[in-house]
Parts: structure tokens; sequence; C-alpha cells
């Protein structure tokens, strides 16, 4: 079911129709956002919920051990069962048959003949996503960063919870369980902020279709495409992924608001980033604070003198989390590269200030310095969406070949080839000014009815009006 | 106040919130369409004028033929000139255009069964149904093409019960073609997209032949002159795509003043300049594939449910190929044996005779009025008595 769908329209308005006027009291409340977020999540697949429901219920009794024991190897067993069953379930479904397929791969390569058998199972949607959560849950336990809590159904309805199951964000149980356990009702300031994340969401999600067609050009192709096709195409997709995700998060922590939850952001105009490092910090921020928290620290962090290697183990992990083939685990790699330059280069006095800005003497870098350093980033981050979007590792060189001119004579551009770089470009920037806006400027335009209902509603009419509701978000295959 | 009162104030007004806010962004989708003349009825105006002409059609004492196909069938079948002729020799039947342009099989699979829901429910049969297979439109890239209407027409052709079956397999579609149909008028989002995103497409190919400035010019005055003509020849005519009285086609010769019928071929000639034919035939090359012929199974396993679909109530079922105009448009060699495998494929799964008559030698050049549709009386007309000519015996043996 997706958000930007007349059907998840009408599974909304029966659920807060209930939610909000028929179960008045918390615990039939929870229920009730335990049975919508399974019905929500079995509209894909209903074969897969005992997958997500099992998931919960593992998880919480082996929290409950955990908490009850004191014997570290008992914890330590405990936990390694919770890792066992979520990274379990997350390699059969995911991970399965791109193993079995490079493996086989491998040993043709020393004139093995291997065709081996996969196993071509359905990916559950929303999998990597819910099962980072439940883990964080127990890591946390185990840790004693929080206390397991009682409820298998408040637990089960949090980690279902419909608006931010399938893609995200990925919420720590200590943000999730306390408003489970007693669910807040929402101030009509926060569900006007509501509506304007579902607005901004909703528009995203629509710009990020419209640029499918010219990214696909690019990555989809037979044969090359021109110079500014390529680039367009590249472009294209960064908006495309950036306003596919950042709009269903947006609609997510909307729709939570609407419901009195409060979700932390995931985005943070990551296209402003002015290193490898703040682009992290930016994009899809409860993955790579996932990551940072339970992996990275986990490996040591920056201790020890293997930085690059915690880094470089963090990276190619949260490639792969994003999907089962080299594209992503390069993705990954060059991100760690380009995460570990940006630390190595720091530590280099000369450049220190220019990568680090001028700290110590409290001065705010040149303009030029930041317009550098921001052009840099967005010139590789660019680089990696080329590895994330290609369909193969030499399709993505391919492209990145023709992108600098290597890649031998390329077509003529297409006659309105300009126009739709300029539109892409556009689109691309009017996203980031839209999220500048909500981020600075939001209060200000909820206070103003006159002007705020009609904008949302004008916006939402344009959605209407255009785009291709019924195309799947892109995060929701990882 | 009480936490319960507040919390269902709030409630109260994020529900008044999401119904009437998206009320009103519905109302500005309505709007924008009715602006700009755009619905279900105006998208597909001639199918639903035949559509509502079905119930007096199954109600017409005598056998019925129809001829179901595309643009190029209501371009190229005379249905009352077909009637005289076949009573010439001695068979008395009334004929129906069904051709519709902008329908590929996919489409006309869900039409020809809303004609078989008509005949069947009046426990009515067709004589003969002469289904055009037009090779040009079960391609690839007609299917491509088709995409942004796909469930906006299927809202407009499908019966509720099919809708119901798409929902059941598909909640998400079916609600998706609900809102479409209930909510839209019968208008996408997708086609809205896709019309506005036309200006931004890659041109399509053009001719760098010069226009023929004077036949443009001429061609112009002669269509004027038509217009004016046809409004002193039919002061009645009711302004409809589909037309009752004239059985779906157009109106006869005989119908016609002596200036009409001189006018229509200089006006067919004058429209036929190098530059215009070229982009015609690159259009069709670009839309449909034509010379390639590069078949999409989806619009093929379509055309054999049309033909399935009208052997439940007619006495004879055939598949008509119309001519082709072979000046401007030529197979290679594996368009024609793709055609040839897919016309096998057609005969050997409906078991229905197939008469092909693109290389038809009494149809010339100059009988079309562009690279593919036959001029109004000229090409139609030999055509149509063509047919006449084929279809008596048939059409006698059952009487």
């Amino acid at each position: 079911m997706i958000f930007n769908t007349p059907l998840f329209y009408f599974f909304f308005l029966i659920f807060i129709f209930f939610y909000g006027f028929v179960f008045l009291r918390q615990k039939p409340r929870v229920y009730l956002i335990l049975v919508a977020s399974l019905v929500f999540y079995g509209a894909w697949n209903y074969r897969f919920i005992p997958l997500l429901v099992g998931s919960a219920v593992a998880d919480y009794f082996i929290a409950q051990a955990i908490g009850a024991s004191t014997d570290p190897r008992v914890r330590k067993r405990w936990m390694a069962l919770s890792l066992a069953i979520n990274l379990g379930i997350l390699g059969l479904f995911k991970y399965a048959d791109f193993v079995i397929a490079s493996v086989a791969d491998f040993l043709r390569l020393f004139g093995y003949s291997a065709d081996p058998q996969t196993l071509g199972l359905v990916l559950p949607v929303g999998i990597s996503f819910y099962t980072f959560q439940s883990l964080s849950y127990t890591i946390d336990v185990y840790r004693g960063d929080m206390e397991p809590r009682k409820g298998l159904v408040e637990f089960t309805a949090a980690l279902a919870f419909f608006p931010q199951l399938v893609a995200g964000p990925i919420l720590r149980a200590q943000q999730i369980l306390p408003q489970m356990h007693s669910i807040p009702v929402p101030t009509w300031s926060n569900a006007k902020h509501g509506f304007l994340l579902i607005t901004t969401g909703v528009l995203k999600k629509t710009t990020a279709d419209l640029l499918a067609a010219p990214a696909a050009k690019a990555f989809d192709s037979a044969g090359s495409v021109s110079l500014i096709e390529t680039w367009t195409g590249v472009l294209a997709f960064a908006g495309q992924i950036y306003g596919d995700f950042s709009g269903y998060t947006d609609m997510a922590i909307g729709l939570a608001l609407l419901l009195g939850f409060q979700i932390p952001l995931n985005f943070r105009v990551p296209y402003l980033a002015v290193s490898p490092v703040d682009f992290w910090r930016r994009w899809h921020i409860s993955l790579s604070t996932w990551l940072r928290d339970y992996l990275y620290i986990s490996l040591g962090g920056n201790r020890n003198h293997r930085r690059f290697r915690n880094v470089m183990i963090t990276m190619l992990l949260g490639g792969l989390w994003h999907g089962a083939a080299w594209t992503f685990v390069v993705w990954g790699a060059f991100h760690g590269l380009i995460i570990s330059a940006t630390h190595v280069l720091g530590q280099m006095k000369a450049l220190a200030p220019f990568i680090h800005g001028n700290s110590e003497s409290d001065e705010t870098p040149a303009k030029w310095v930041t317009f550098v350093k921001w052009l840099t980033t967005f010139y590789l981050v660019l680089i990696g969406w080329v590895l994330f979007r290609a369909t193969s590792l030499a399709s993505a060189i391919d492209i990145l070949a023709d992108m600098h001119g290597f890649g031998g004579a390329l077509p003529a551009a297409g006659s309105v080839a300009g126009t739709i770089l300029a539109l892409t470009a556009g689109t691309v920037t009017f996203m980031h000014l839209m999220d500048l806006f909500v981020l600075k400027r939001a209060e200000a335009f909820e206070n103003k009815p006159w002007l705020f209902w009609p904008v949302l509603i004008l916006i939402h009419a344009i959605c209407l009006l255009i785009g291709e509701p019924s195309n799947e978000f892109i995060y929701f295959q990882f | 106040m009480s936490s319960s009162t507040s919390s269902s104030k709030v409630y109260l007004k994020i529900f008044l919130a999401v119904t009437l806010g998206m009320g009103a962004a519905l109302v500005l989708v309505r709007l924008f369409a009715w602006a700009n003349d755009a619905s279900g009825d105006t998208i597909l105006s001639r199918v639903n004028e035949a559509r509502q002409a079905l119930p007096q059609i199954v109600e017409e004492p005598d056998d019925l033929v129809m001829a179901f196909g595309s643009s190029m069938t209501h371009a190229g079948f005379a249905s009352r000139h077909f009637d005289n002729e076949v009573a010439k020799q001695g068979v008395r039947v009334k004929s129906f255009n069904f051709g519709f342009g902008g329908l590929n099989p996919f489409f006309q699979d869900y039409l020809s069964r809303r004609i078989r829901d008509a005949f069947q429910e009046k426990d009515r049969r067709l004589k003969l149904a002469m289904i055009e297979f037009v090779p040009f439109q079960a391609t690839g890239n007609r299917w491509q093409g088709a995409q942004p209407v796909v469930d906006s027409f299927l809202t407009m052709l499908a019966s509720p019960e099919e809708i119901w079956e798409i929902t059941k397999e598909d909640p998400e579609r079916g609600f998706q073609m609900l809102n479409i149909l209930y909510l839209r008028d019968g208008i996408s989002a997708e086609m809205v997209t896709h019309f506005f995103g036309r200006s931004l497409m890659e041109r399509e190919p053009r001719s760098d032949t010069p226009e023929d400035e004077e036949a443009v010019k001429r061609r112009r005055e002669l269509g004027d002159r038509l217009g004016e003509l046809f409004e002193a020849e039919f002061p009645d005519y009711e302004d409809q795509d589909w037309y009752y009285p004239w059985q779906g086609a157009g109106p006869l010769r005989e119908e016609r003043s002596e200036e009409t019928l001189t006018i229509f071929p200089q006006y067919y000639e004058a429209g036929r300049t190098q530059r215009r034919m070229e982009n015609d035939r690159l259009n069709r090359i670009s839309c449909c594939d034509i010379e390639e012929l590069q078949f999409e199974e989806e619009l093929v396993a379509g055309f054999i449910r049309v033909v399935e679909n009208f052997k439940d109530f007619s006495d004879h079922v055939e598949v008509v190929l119309y001519p082709r105009n072979t000046k401007w448009i030529d197979y290679s060699p594996e368009a024609q044996q793709r055609l040839d495998e897919v016309l096998d494929r057609i005969r050997r799964e409906t078991g229905v005779t197939i008469r092909n008559y693109q290389l038809l030698e009494s149809i010339t050049p100059d009988m079309y009025s562009d690279t593919t549709h036959l001029g109004r009386y000229v090409g139609e007309m030999v055509f149509t008595e063509h047919l006449a000519k084929e279809y008596a015996p048939l059409l006698a043996d059952g009487n």
C-alpha cells in the first residue's frame, strides 16, 4: 500500500475514524495500530506477516531473557540468538541467492563449471528496516542502555507501526516504545506540521517519479547517450532517489504526527553537504546513526588506529544493506573511501582548516571554500549514485567513462536535452529549497491558516493531477 | 475539558482536514479537466456513442454484420454501401462500422466483451464479424505508447465486474481505477502527465523535404469548402462521432453533391504532399514500428481474445487485413516473416479464416488519404465493394 494512492487514503480515513473516535483508550488503540499495520503490510504480501510478527515475538522474549539474566555468558548467548535470527532471516531472503550466484561466478573464474540452483525467494518488503529496528532493541537491552519492556503487543505494534514500517526511518526502541506505551494526543500544532510534511512528501514523491524517465534514459538505454543526457540522467537519479526516499519519510513522519507520535528527522538537506562525512550526517540519518552506534562503535570506532578499517567495514555493510548486488557493495566501499580520505586530509595541517573549517579561530570559511567543498562533495555523491543505480558494475563503469569523456564518441544530444537538464537541476534545487523552508519557516507558515491550507490543497491538487501514483518507492526493495 | 474530549476535538479537526482538504483538491482537479474539455466522454466519444447504440443495433430486424477494428476500418468500410452492394446479390443485411482510432487489441478486447454482453443479453447473434487485424497496432512500440492511458481506458471499457476482479487481484490498482472512474471522470494522472510531458519528449524525426506551400494552401481552401458543403448537404446532422443513421461510417456518394465528389479526390491529393507523407511514415515508424513489426505478446494475445469474444455471438467470424499503402510502407523481410508467423498463430489458435488484402491490386496509392488510411469516396468505396463481393456468397449461404 503506497502512501500517495487512493487505497491508502481510504485505509487511513477508516483508520483515523476508529483511532480518533472509537478506540479512545490506550490498549485498544495499540491493538488497532497493530491490526492496521498488519493489514497495511499484508496488502503487499500477507504471507510475510508471520515473518514480521515472528521476528517481533522472538526479539521480545530474547530481550526479556537478556534482561532477566546477570550472567554475561547467558546474556551473550541470547544476544547471539537474536543476531542469528534477524541476520539469518535477512540473509536467507535477501542475500542467499546473491551469495550462491557469486560463489558460482568465482568458481567459474577458475574454470570450474557451476550451475547452482538459486532459492528464488521473494524479498519481503521492508525486511531490512524492521530487522534492524528489532535488532536495535535487543542490542540496547544487552548493552544495558535500556530495560526490557513489558507488553508484547506494544512491542509488536511499535515494530510494525505502519507509517514507518516499510521504508523507515529506522526507529530505536527507546524512541518508539515509550510513545507506544502511552500514546500521546497530538496537538493541533503538531497535526498541522504533520499535514505540511505529508504534503511536501507527496510533492517530492510526485517530482521524483517525473525524474525517473531522464534517469532511465542514462541508465537503462541499450547504448550510450549524449554527454549532456548522461549527466542529466545521473542528476535526475540523485533527485529521484532523494525525492522518493525523503518524500516517503516526510509522509511517514507527518502521518505519525497526526497519530500523536514523534519520529525523528531522517534527512537534512543532504545535497548541501560540504564533505562526505557531512553527507552521511544528513542522508538517511536513522541508518547512518544505526550503523555508527551498533556497528562502527562495536568495531572500535575511532580507536585502536583502526578507523580506516572500521569505516570501510561499516560502509561496505551499509552498501550491502541496500541490496544484494556488487554495485551496492562497491557503492558502500566508495563512500567508505571518500569518508576515510576526508579524515586523512583533515589530519593534514595544511588542509585541516579547509576540510573542517577554521574552528579554532571561529572564522567562517570563505564562501568560495564552502562552494568548492560543496561542489566536490556533490560531485562525489553523484559518482556514488552511478554505482548505486547502474544495473551492473560494467554498466556503471561505462556511464562513469561517458560522464568524463573517456567512453569514446557519444551520440549528439537531442533537441530538448538542454531543457531537460535545466528542469532536472531546477527540480533538485526546488526539493532542497522546500526542505529548507520546512526546516526554517514552517512554524510561521503554519500560523497563517489563510495561506497554509490553500497552498496545501493546491499542492495536493497538482500531485493528484500529474505523476504516476502507482510507482512504488525505491527503498521498498531494500 | 476532559482529555478524551480534547483528543476527540483534535481528531475531528484532523478528520475534517483530511476529507475536506482532499475533497477540495479533487474539485480543483475536476475543474482543471473541465476547463480543458477533458473527460472520459470526450476522449473515447466515438466508442461511447457506438456502445450507446448497441441496444438499438441488437433490435434491428435484418441480419447483422459488423466491421470491427481501428481507424483504418473507420475510414475504409462504408457500411451502407456494403449493404447496398450485397443487396444487389440478393442478400439483405445491415452492417455497422465499429472502427475506432486509438484502441489497440488490448482495449479492443474489453470493447468486444461489451458488444458481446449487449448481443447476449438480447440473445441476438451477428451474422458476420469482420475483425480487422492491424499489424502495426500490435507492436511493442504501440504498447509502450499506450501505457499512460491503460488504466484510464480500462475504467471506461471494463465492466464493473471486471474492475472488481482487478480490485480483488490488486487492490491498489483497483482503487486507482475506481478513483479514475468515479472521482476523476476518466482522466488519470498518468494521462495528464503524458499529455503535458509530450513537449519535453524528443522530437520525432521529420522529413527534410520542403513543404509544398501551394498544396497546403489548396488543401486548406478545399477543406473549408468541403465543410461548407457538408453543412449545406446535411443540415439536420447531429454532431456525433458515431452516427446511427450512417451506421457508424460516413455518408454515401449518392447523398453528396457533384461538387463534393469532385473536390474530395483533389482534397486528398493536395494533402499527399511529399513532406506530409514522409512525416506520416516517420511518425508511424516511431509510434508503431510499422516497417519492422516487433510484435508485443500482450497485444497479439489481446487480438486473439477479441476473435474469441466475437465467436461467442457470431455465426461467422473472419479476420481481415486492410490494404497497405505499398508506395509508402514497406516491410523488411524479417517483418514479413514475423507477420506471417503471427497470422499463422491467430489462424491456429482461433480457427478462423484470415483474408489478407494488404496487397489488393484494385487499391492504388492515390486512393489513400495518408500512408495508412483509405480516402473517403476513393479507396473506401473500392474496398467496401471488394468486401461485398467477397462476402456476399458467405452471407447468402445462411439466408
